[in-house]
């Protein structure tokens, strides 16, 4: 059985070039991630830390949403909360119907991509002009992001520069140089920013004991869009909350580090009010995450701070792509929130991942993501999705894996395989098997050349 | 029932069992030398200059050394020849097309360059919208992590803003090549005062 995800795959795959080129990209990244790991001796007590501040605020979330609340309308701003992408939607419009508001600046915002905001704004007239440069381009060319936090990172100078031809915005012909397009693109948006009426921005954070929403960027266009216009409408998911200063300090440490292998992004900025003579709306977003919650297995996707480090490590992701999943978020965090929000759509994505279990190590808040995609895939017999094949093989890992014994003796027996005939262990009856080949096992397994004292630690 | 409610009942619904605040206690990265390597983070990975300024110096002259060709310099520091001045022009947009802007600094941290600027002008718009920025910091307030310059960040009641920067503005948008100056800043360079 092929799935929606193999099938996309599939077609990515065959542009080889390109697929070494996004494996190579993202796996950089992730080299990076580990110098500034390395750097920091209290690295694992950071993570562990951040785990644990995350699953005290999820699990004290209505306490530390009313003292935010509390903090955040003593300083002036004005809080909204939505259960659902619809009310939100409405409450971002009924803002700008009562300012007038004719152009919005936006600074990225995922939230606002996982409730269509920018769509129900067009559809009302708003010029909505996104500013993180990767964003922007993506806008132009009328495509999704691709990754969270590069989000057109698979776009070619070329492709940017042929966009910003179209546009007006590169008068040089041919000149696809990224510091002119930059430049260019720096120019064209500094326009948007002087004459927009409003700015919104997401939230990394939200403080509950000072009222603070923090915005974390490289470019400074979450302040760009903030400096000028005197509307300002923040849109934040009630799970980016966290208690107080302490916390943050752990999470800084983190976020940009695991994210981009940078020690910080260049700007995080804390806003805790209005400017003067303006407006400052917080809009605290429900949209299914206070279900996710009460889902024994799965709710510890709330602690993700959505750094993008579990796409740049997953093998899957960097030779597949982000548009091969059929959900906006790509990638490990992905194929869990894909699931939560839509299993029959999403159920799609389950193939996607060797239970390779690197994501687990790389994530910050250390959410278990391979372990949850494994209890999608043995619960998909209760959804209709089940595919023999595929129940069959979790339920042999499984046993493998339970039994010691068993591995070692599966381990041993694993060079065998290698002598088996192609078309068995290339199998296609089924999605797991399409576009991977068996591992070639070695001939000596690492236990038994251990036991040899081959291996030297 | 209002949607606030709904979701704050949700909540308390769906929560089966709670989970302490952790002990943030354990041993953190500290410098011997902040001070040496805040300038070594600054002039590397953050990727701005850095001049140290003497008690005699003459801070202006300083400004022309730094950016020799600028025209337009806005400020509202005191002691600074500012064309523009962030807490009299009429509105934000009047601050674009600053060459350079000077402002002031508070705690700066050793391990990234982050330096804390608290919103003490009606526009904070001098920080992101000059094509440069030049950034007055102490040495007496360099810190070693995160965790201690948090313990110091300071707030404007006026103005309820504060950020930290750590060098110029920068994106990688395009083919992951490392481009300074994408929307805010192009150049950084901090004063380092004793
Ligand atoms: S465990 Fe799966 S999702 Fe995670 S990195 Fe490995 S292949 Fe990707
Ligand atoms: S799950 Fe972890 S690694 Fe992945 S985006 Fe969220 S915080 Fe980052």
């Amino acid at each position: 059985m092929s799935t929606k995800h193999t099938i996309a795959a599939e077609k990515f795959l065959q542009n080889s070039e390109k697929v070494t080129r996004h494996d190579q990209t993202f796996w950089s990244v992730r080299v990076k991630r580990d110098a500034q790991s390395q750097e920091l001796p209290e690295w694992e007590e950071l993570r562990e830390a951040a785990s644990q501040i995350k699953k005290h605020t999820i699990t004290h979330l209505a306490e530390y949403l009313e003292k935010f609340e509390k903090n955040a309308t003593k300083n002036g701003a004005i809080v909204h909360w939505a259960k659902d992408a619809d009310e939100y939607n409405e409450i971002v419009m009924d803002i700008l119907h009562k300012h007038q508001v004719k152009k919005v600046v936006k600074s990225k915002s995922m939230l606002t991509e996982e409730c269509h905001l920018n769509d129900h704004l067009i559809k009302h007239g708003i010029d909505v002009v996104e500013t993180d440069l990767g964003e922007r381009i993506l806008q132009m060319m009328h495509l999704a992001p691709s990754h969270i936090v590069m989000p057109a990172i698979h776009i070619t100078r070329e492709q940017v520069g042929r966009c910003f031809e179209d546009y007006k915005i590169s008068p040089e012909v041919g000149n696809y140089d990224p510091t002119y397009l930059t430049r260019c693109a720096r120019y064209h948006l500094r326009d948007n920013f002087m004459t927009a009426d409003c700015g919104m921005t997401g939230g990394n954070f939200g403080i509950a004991e000072t009222g603070d929403i923090v915005v974390c960027t490289n470019e400074g266009n979450a302040d760009m869009s903030t400096s000028i216009p005197k509307l300002h409408i923040v849109s934040m998911g009630l799970e980016k909350l966290i208690p107080d200063y302490k916390a943050m300090g752990v999470f800084h440490r983190l976020l940009a580090r695991c994210g981009t292998g940078q020690s910080t992004t260049v700007y995080t900025s804390h806003f805790r009010g209005p400017r003067p003579g303006g407006e400052m709306h917080i809009i605290l977003v429900d949209n299914g995450r206070s279900k996710i919650l009460g889902n024994e297995e799965h709710w510890q996707t709330l602690k993700c701070m959505r750094c993008g480090a579990c796409m740049n490590t997953c093998p899957v992701y960097r030779r597949t792509g982000g548009y091969s999943y059929t959900y906006f978020i790509p990638g490990p965090i992905g194929i869990n929130l894909g699931m939560l929000k839509d299993p029959d759509e999403n159920y799609h994505n389950l193939p996607a991942c060797s239970l390779c279990c690197s994501c687990d190590n790389v994530c910050p808040a250390k959410v278990d993501l391979s372990s949850q995609i494994y209890r999608w895939r043995q619960g998909l017999d209760g959804m209709g999705h089940a595919d023999p094949m595929k129940k069959f093989m979790s339920k042999g890992m499984q046993v493998l894996f339970e039994s010691p014994g068993l591995y070692t003796t599966a381990l041993k027996f694993a060079p065998i395989a290698n002598h088996l005939p192609k078309f068995i262990t290339e199998i296609k009856l089924n999605g797991w098997a399409q576009g991977r080949e068996m591992p070639v096992f070695a001939k000596q397994s690492f236990h038994e050349l251990w036991k040899k004292g081959k291996v030297k630690a | 029932m209002s949607t606030r409610d709904e979701i704050l009942d949700n909540l308390r619904k769906n929560v089966r069992e709670t989970y302490d605040m952790p002990d943030l206690g354990f041993k953190k990265r500290i410098f011997e030398d902040p001070v040496k390597a805040f300038i070594e983070t600054t002039t590397t990975t953050a990727g701005a200059k850095l001049m140290e300024i003497k008690p005699n110096d003459d801070i202006n002259e300083k400004i022309h050394e730094a950016y020799p060709d600028a025209k337009i310099i806005s400020s509202n520091v005191p002691g600074i020849k500012a064309d523009r001045n962030p807490d009299t022009v009429a509105e934000a947009q009047d601050l674009d097309g600053t060459d350079v802007g000077v402002i002031m600094g508070g705690v700066a941290c050793a391990e990234n360059g982050c330096i804390w600027i608290e919103q003490t002008m009606k526009e904070k718009a001098i920080c992101f919208i000059s094509e440069c920025l030049i950034v007055i910091v102490s040495k007496k307030n360099i810190v070693s992590n995160m965790h201690e310059a948090y313990e110091h960040i300071q707030f404007n009641e006026k103005y309820n803003f504060g950020t930290f920067i750590s060098g110029p503005s920068k994106t990688a948008d395009i083919e992951q090549s490392l481009v300074y100056g994408a929307q805010a800043a192009r150049g950084l360079t901090v004063f380092l005062t004793e």
